[in-house]
Order: structure tokens, then C-alpha cells, then sequence
């Protein structure tokens, strides 16, 4: 069992930690807007722990890479959908006029 | 049990079914922050296991599903909004 092999390990198992915390988590509160600050960790710190540590583990191959792709993917699209769902909540809430940004 | 299909057990046994959760109950944006979770819980899982079973052509599965969910998620956003 190599050092590389317990790294990739720790990062994964953090990495995994961090989603299923922020998952629990956000049973704690009630309102849409404060359930999707707490999607930012997965999508921002446990997308790329866990992808991180799957490719300390398979080393520089096509396999890190679609894996590193896919990680990538995450941490993009997560920003975006969750831009989305607030500006959702705050146009049902009437905080920001219903034909924003249009 | 390897280390990387433990990590696709917590996923699957808690944070999807906490995700599931908060996507079938309240309103409409509550269900999709719930929604979005799961798409993101199911990626990671989806790529832990390829790692698990050494499978890396499984790869494809959440590379598609992120891309996928991500889309989805849009659409359900556009369409929730209210309209005047």
C-alpha cells in the first residue's frame, strides 16, 4: 500500500464526506435559498476531492482524464444551476421583478 | 469491500436518499434544490463506482448524466418561473 494510494484514499473519503455532510445539512434548514448554499461545497470542494483522489489513484491515463472532465463539468454547471434556482426563488418571492433579466 | 465502493455506499445510502427527500417534499424550488442535488450525488457515485468494479468504460454513464442533469435542471428552472 503506497503513500500515493492512501492519498488518493484520504481525498476521496474527504471528498465523499463533504457531499454527504452538506446532504444532511441541508435537512437543517427550511428556506429553497439556504438548502443551495449548501450544494456550493458538493459542487465546489467534494466534486473535486473525490475526483482528485480518483486520480492520484489511476495516475496520468484517458481514464484521470475523462474522470478530471467530468469533475470539471460539476464544479462548471454547479455555479450555474444554482444561480438559477435562486434567481428562481427570489422571482416567486417577488424580490426581483418576474421579467428579470429579460 | 474496497475503499471506493464504500464511498458509493454513503453516497447512494445517504446522500441520495436525503436528496430524494428534499426533491419530493415543499414547493416547486425546494424540489428542484433536491433535484440538483441528486444530479450531483449520482455523478460522484456513478464515478466511484466505475473505480470500484475497474470498469473505466462505465466512465461515460456520469460524464453524460452531469451533462444531462445539468440541462434538466434548466429546463425545470425556466419553467417554474412565473409568468405575468
Amino acid at each position: 500500500m503506497s503513500a500515493l494510494h492512501l492519498a488518493a484514499v484520504a481525498c476521496f473519503g474527504v471528498g465523499v464526506g463533504v457531499v454527504v455532510l452538506t446532504a444532511l445539512a441541508s435537512l437543517r434548514v427550511r428556506r429553497a435559498a439556504d438548502r443551495l448554499h449548501f450544494l456550493t461545497p458538493a459542487t465546489a470542494l467534494g466534486a473535486p476531492l473525490v475526483g482528485l483522489g480518483l486520480v492520484l489513484e489511476n495516475g496520468w491515463s484517458l481514464t484521470s482524464a475523462q474522470i478530471a472532465g467530468t469533475c470539471g463539468l460539476i464544479m462548471i454547471t454547479g455555479p450555474v444551476l444554482t444561480s438559477a434556482a435562486l434567481r428562481l426563488a427570489a422571482q416567486r418571492e417577488g424580490t426581483v421583478p418576474q421579467e428579470s433579466p429579460e | 469491500m474496497n475503499p471506493w465502493l464504500a464511498g458509493v455506499l454513503a453516497l447512494v445510502g445517504i446522500g441520495l436518499p436525503v436528496a430524494v427527500w428534499i426533491g419530493s417534499r415543499g414547493d416547486p424550488v425546494d424540489r428542484l434544490v433536491g433535484l440538483e442535488l441528486a444530479g450531483v450525488v449520482a455523478a460522484l457515485a456513478l464515478l466511484a463506482f466505475a473505480q470500484a468494479v475497474a470498469q473505466p468504460s462505465y466512465l461515460i454513464v456520469p460524464t453524460i448524466a452531469v451533462v444531462l442533469s445539468f440541462a434538466g435542471s434548466l429546463l425545470f428552472a425556466r419553467l417554474l418561473a412565473p409568468r405575468s
